[in-house]
């Protein structure tokens, strides 16, 4: 799941430290250890999204039940079990980005004035998996207008069943407030 | 104070404004919900934020109780309260009823009174201002409660001027006033607007975070320039605060208090007590 690797009754671990000895990772047993572990990059930097490819190596997290893994994945990756779940019930609301734009007010009101062509360059850059955000995005510009600026991947999630996807079912707020700036940038 | 009562069927989401640059913004949130989740008496407690992940929007796909109780830990009935969250959430009042989904069960959704309408803040303002301000006569003090204020909603400031009037009508405080980052009486203008040797100031905010660890100081000139987050700094450890030729005493906010979990508690209680369940 994302950058988690899940294995046995119940061990969450960096994907990359799956080799790893056991002893060299740090131990954790608390579930409430996902959110300080998922808090900060490895250069200390506050992750505010945290779908970002950025979760730190050198820890190990036992959970005791599926109860706690539950709450420690909600910790790494919030609201991503839940919307697997929706899209695989087929209740997913998906949000196209000319919705949430327009439904803004106060500061981001003025987000509905970036033009297409700009939107889907900043999505470009904002969300790509490499660098930016691993989610895989469901939504358009527009009904009638699709992201072009990233790899077809992007928008489809994994048929691999061992892989829990991060779907992405609406802008989230740090695009829309990166939008706001891509307007005023672009204001004469 | 407090609900002690199990809500079976029940789910409780505490919504929190949260940053996208304050790591410490939502740890308040986080907690209260952690702590009133080892209560037991919710089947599902989860949080959900306005700048954080999860998002108002996604949160309601997180429960699947067919009671949703909903808590604004904001502490204004203002904009975020009556415009965004009712907004993001689709919510058409106190009581907003979901048709059952795949996999869903047909939900009440139950739209409670921010924690900042609880009566109990007065007392949770008092304290933070004793407690910053050891032996520190209130009689020759001023004390300033600062709130965000906005001009996007009139009501904003209300819950400032609401407490401003409750402890002045206790007489302990040669003043109290509220002033605001963004509305008249402004932050920055605190030594015009008060009179007294030692001014204490309590921002009733629900965390530590932006506004009230790294913008107020440098509003009330404290700091020069937005310091670091506060769980790596240490603003309030350097009180008094000497300028011009006063004591400025500068407190934490009052939402990190481990009782905003018994508030939280107590806007449960009082939604059912405004709104009885049909039998």
């Amino acid at each position: 799941m994302g950058e988690l690797l899940i294995t046995g009754r119940y061990e969450l671990r960096h994907h990359l430290d799956a080799g790893a000895p056991q002893d060299s990772l740090a131990a954790f047993t608390d579930p409430a250890a996902a959110r300080d572990i998922a808090l900060y990059d490895a250069a200390g930097n506050y992750r505010p999204l945290r779908t970002a490819p950025t979760l730190k190596r050198g820890w190990r997290l036992s959970l005791a039940t599926i109860e706690q893994l539950r709450d420690a994945l909600d910790a790494f990756y919030p609201a991503m079990l839940a919307a697997r779940l929706a899209f695989d019930q087929g209740r997913l609301a998906v949000t196209p980005l000319r919705e949430t734009l327009a439904r803004q007010s106060g500061m981001y009101a003025v987000t509905r004035k970036i033009s297409n062509p700009n939107a889907d360059a900043l999505i470009g850059t904002f969300c790509r998996s490499d660098c930016a955000c691993l989610k895989t995005i469901l939504w358009p510009i527009a009904a009638d207008i699709p992201i072009t600026s990233l790899p077809p991947d992007k928008f489809h999630p994994t048929p691999d069943p061992a892989i829990i996807p991060l779907l992405c079912a609406e802008a989230c707020n740090l695009l829309v407030a990166r939008a706001r700036e891509v307007v005023k940038q672009s204001a004469p | 104070m407090s609900m002690s009562v199990p809500k079976p069927g029940s789910a409780l989401i505490l919504l929190g404004h949260g940053s996208t640059v304050n790591p410490d913004s939502s740890t308040p949130t986080v907690l209260h919900a952690e702590s009133i989740k080892r209560r037991g008496l919710f089947d599902e407690v989860v949080c959900a934020f306005w700048k954080e992940e999860p998002s108002f929007r996604q949160v309601l796909d997180m429960v699947e109780s067919p009671d949703v109780y909903i808590v604004p830990n904001f502490i204004s009935e203002g904009y975020f309260t009556q415009k965004i969250i009712p907004r993001e959430l689709g919510l058409e009042g106190p009581l907003t009823h979901l048709p059952p989904r795949p996999g869903l069960p047909a939900r009440t959704l139950k739209y409670c009174d921010p924690v900042g309408n609880h009566p109990g803040m007065t007392e949770l303002l008092l304290h933070r201002a004793r407690e910053v301000a050891p032996g520190v006569d209130p009689r020759a003090a001023s004390l300033v409660i600062v709130g965000h204020g906005t001009s996007l909603n009139e009501n904003s400031g209300l819950a400032v001027k609401e407490q401003v009037a409750s402890i002045q009508a206790r007489g302990e405080y040669e003043e109290v006033l509220g002033m605001f980052m963004e509305e008249d009486p402004f932050v920055t203008d605190w030594q015009k607007h008060t009179s007294a040797p030692d001014v204490i100031v309590v921002p009733f905010f629900v965390s530590d975070g932006l506004h009230s660890y790294q913008d107020i100081p440098v509003l009330l000139g404290i700091e020069s320039e937005p310091g670091a987050a506060a769980s790596s700094a240490a603003v309030f450890r350097r009180n008094p605060y000497p300028i011009g030729g006063r004591r400025l005493h500068y407190s934490s906010a009052i939402g990190t208090d481990p009782l905003f979990a018994s508030v939280i508690l107590d806007q449960v209680a009082g939604f059912d007590a405004q709104h009885p369940q049909r039998a």
